[in-house]
């Protein structure tokens, strides 16, 4: 076991070698450069700017005008090196070590998507069983019908409708931001005005989420319904509930695990619309904001941090799996 | 032309929504019936003969399609006696399989749905009082004999038949365990469902008893998973969990044909044992003649749904009248034959079981059709006390003789 998470997590090395060569040189050839949006403004604010003054800032920033191939390769390296001193470099935008910025907003998107996994699971399942037990009745057609409207509405415009509903017409809840800023509340008042900023953005994620994962619990429910084993648990005297419940259900559970792969990185990775929407400082809020001005060591440390914890997440996925279905040996 | 296609097998879309509006409405009934709350007294009843453990009368189990109307099983009445072993036989698609699930209210609705027809079983139980908690006496339980109509049964009702007064052995042992169970989980199972205050020690003992008799060292398979055992071993392990909780019934469907030949052999001979140790009736379903020459009391010989031939084994191998079963005979392989000859096998095929004809279903593939069979669909005629057939030739033979 030990053994081979060893090797898991040295090919993972290697595997994260060439997502951050990808990452980068994707990065680089973005058209936007941060030095040239910098001289631009500069220069709209009515200034002069000198050609010396630009390959100062080029210089500083380890950046060149109109790199080649070999600039890049170049700069890559000076990347990669930094890294392995634990070093993610200082973000251009906000002007603080990347590492910094990252943990100081990961927070927010934290709680936000884990409270809506939660509560994506609580009721994806449930949905997704009684859909599949009660197959091509009013109720299975009218759990899929809802979770696929679900499925189809865009972020932006539920997020604004739930908003325009809640906050402006009925004020139950804020509009946008986290914290009340004319109040300065402390303990349980403070986690109840948490409470209330970030409840039409969980509810978003849930709503658009939830959809999903129901259509999968329920296919992957019909499925097992339909197998050999479950008529020899029903043969056996077993009443429906068990035969659902406990057969059934164990086996449901092993694509449902595969799929937690997914699910690490989410939990990290911020809605970055969402987010927008309700204007929270979270991390996908700010990284959005980072790409739009070209910051290059952020979208890197960003890109590296969710891509290490996807490759945890479907290690964890392929170890947990050998857990639930016992045909699995990992070696 | 709109003949034409119909008989090509095609359906218009009107036509399917049709078919669909009218078998929502059939299956809605059915299903209402099939869930709903009903007093014990509604489904109790008698034996015709009180020898008989199970008695199918009349049976019609159906499969709602967007095709049309299935009738897999289409009016079969057969008997179970007490301690005997009747087999069924039939080709692919006769209806013995569903029969048998029937039996067992093992029919997956909404599509499929009993519709007709009663199955009455003797069941031997634990009396219970009021709170439905069995009342003690001695070292076990008192015990009474009830006879249930098990095609009125409520469906919630049907987990005091299933396992304990009739077990199931499937034709497919490598997909009938649960795969994330261990085999010691499953058969211990059965003792928690069906044996009042029943502990985990008692129901270890139970199933490793039960491994035993089926040829099994438990210590090498209580704690295994079904992917780690062979086929052969599977099955055994299904024999075992069926006979658990001491059914007086046990249905065998085609419990030999997913395993190769040498292990047929070996659970078969299984089978013979445990009809020999057992108190109780076998219903073996299968297609092989073989199998029912050697293990059945009783056969009975079903074609498209219904059933065309009933006696002893000894009236059916040596005295068969049906036909169809003369030519299942013919086809039988025989040691010792000159190469030269060529195996007999039944010319045509089964009709559509969508379009069932009036007359008889072996009319088109039979060698002594006469005009008679043009007509109705012939009753059941009674040769000996035993032996049925449901055949035109004789029912002249009686009315001349």
């Amino acid at each position: 076991m030990l053994k081979y998470i060893a090797k898991r997590l040295a090919y993972a090395v290697l595997v994260l070698l060439g997502v951050s060569l990808i990452i980068y040189c994707l990065t680089r050839l973005m058209p936007i450069d941060f030095v040239k949006n910098k001289v631009t403004a500069v220069q709209t604010s009515g200034a002069t700017v000198s050609q010396d003054m630009v390959d100062a800032m080029y210089a500083s920033y380890g950046l060149q005008e109109d790199a080649g191939i070999v600039e890049i390769f170049q700069g890559y390296l000076n990347w990669l090196g930094d890294l392995v001193r634990g070093d993610l470099g200082t973000s251009f935008k906000y002007g603080i070590p990347v590492a910094e910025k990252i943990s100081m907003h990961m927070g927010t998107s934290f709680v936000v998507a884990l409270i809506a996994a939660i509560f994506e699971f609580m009721i994806a399942i449930p949905l997704g069983i009684t859909a599949a037990t009660h197959q091509y009745s009013f109720r299975d057609y009218l759990v899929t019908v809802l979770v696929m409207i679900g499925i189809s509405l865009p972020a932006f415009f539920f997020g604004n409708v739930l908003k325009s509903f809640f906050s402006m017409q009925l004020g139950w809840f804020p509009s946008s931001g986290l914290v009340d800023a004319t109040k300065d509340y402390t303990g349980i008042a403070w986690v109840a005005d948490y409470a209330r900023h970030v409840f039409i953005p969980i509810l978003t994620v849930v709503v658009l989420s939830v959809g999903s994962r129901m259509r999968m619990t329920r296919t992957n429910m019909l499925e097992v319904l339909n197998s050999d084993y479950i008529r020899t648990a029903r043969a056996k005297g077993l009443q429906e509930k068990a035969v659902i419940n406990k057969h059934a259900f164990r086996n449901t559970l092993i694509p449902l695990v595969t799929s937690m792969a997914g699910l690490l990185p989410s939990l990290f990775s911020g809605a970055i619309i969402t987010e927008q929407v309700f204007d929270l400082p979270g991390i996908g809020n700010i990284a959005l904001q980072a790409m739009n001005a070209g910051d290059i060591p952020f979208i890197m440390g960003y890109n590296m941090f969710l891509a290490i914890l996807s490759v945890i997440g479907i290690l964890l996925a392929d170890l947990m799996y050998a857990v639930v279905d016992p045909r699995v040996k990992l070696e | 032309m709109a003949k034409e296609k119909k008989a090509a097998g095609y359906l218009t879309g009107k036509e399917i929504r049709a078919i669909a509006k009218e078998n929502r409405k059939i299956t809605k009934r059915l299903e209402a019936y099939k869930n709903r709350k009903a007093e014990e007294a509604e489904f109790l009843t008698e034996m015709k003969n009180p020898e008989n453990i199970l008695e199918i009368e009349d049976l019609h189990t159906y499969f709602f399609t967007e095709q049309g109307t299935v009738k897999a099983v289409n009016g079969v009445s057969y008997d179970v006696p007490k301690n005997a072993v009747v087999g069924v036989v039939g080709e692919s698609g006769c209806g013995k399989s569903v029969t048998s699930m029937s039996v067992m209210r093992l029919i997956q609705g909404p599509a499929g749905q009993i519709v007709e027809g009663a199955i009455r079983f003797k069941s031997w139980e634990y009396k219970r009082d009021e709170k439905g908690q069995p009342i003690a006496f001695g070292d076990g339980y008192e015990m009474v004999e009830k006879i249930y109509d098990i095609a009125k049964m409520p469906i919630h009702e049907i987990h005091r038949i299933r396992g304990k007064q009739i077990a199931m052995i499937f034709q497919e042992p490598m997909t009938s365990l649960n795969p994330v169970f261990t085999i010691g989980e499953q058969l211990d199972e059965v003792t928690f469902i069906h044996t009042p205050g029943a502990t985990k020690e008692m129901a270890k003992a139970k199933s490793e008893e039960m491994l035993r008799l089926v040829g099994i060292i438990p210590e090498n398979v209580y704690k295994a998973f079904p992917h780690e055992l062979s086929g052969g071993m599977r099955q055994r392990v299904m024999i075992a969990m069926a006979l658990a909780a001491e059914p007086r019934l046990i249905i065998a469907d085609e419990p030999t044909t997913a395993l190769d030949v040498t292990i047929q052999a070996q659970i078969l001979d299984l089978l013979q044992d445990i009809k020999n140790k057992i108190d109780g009736s076998i219903l073996l379903i299968t297609h092989d003649l073989g199998v029912i020459a050697e293990m059945a009391d009783y056969v009975v010989v079903m074609y498209a749904g219904k059933v065309i031939e009933k006696g002893t084994v000894y009236e059916i191998f040596q005295d068969p009248k049906h036909p169809y079963t003369i030519g299942l005979q013919k086809s039988k392989p025989t040691m010792g034959l000159d190469d030269s000859t060529e195996l007999y096998n039944i010319p045509g095929n089964v009709p559509n079981p969508i379009d069932m004809p009036d007359h008889c279903y072996f009319k088109e593939r039979c060698a002594m059709c006469t005009k008679k069979c043009s007509g109705d669909y012939p009753g059941m005629v009674q040769l000996s006390p035993t032996h049925f057939v449901a055949c035109h030739l004789y029912e002249e033979e009686k009315e001349n003789g």
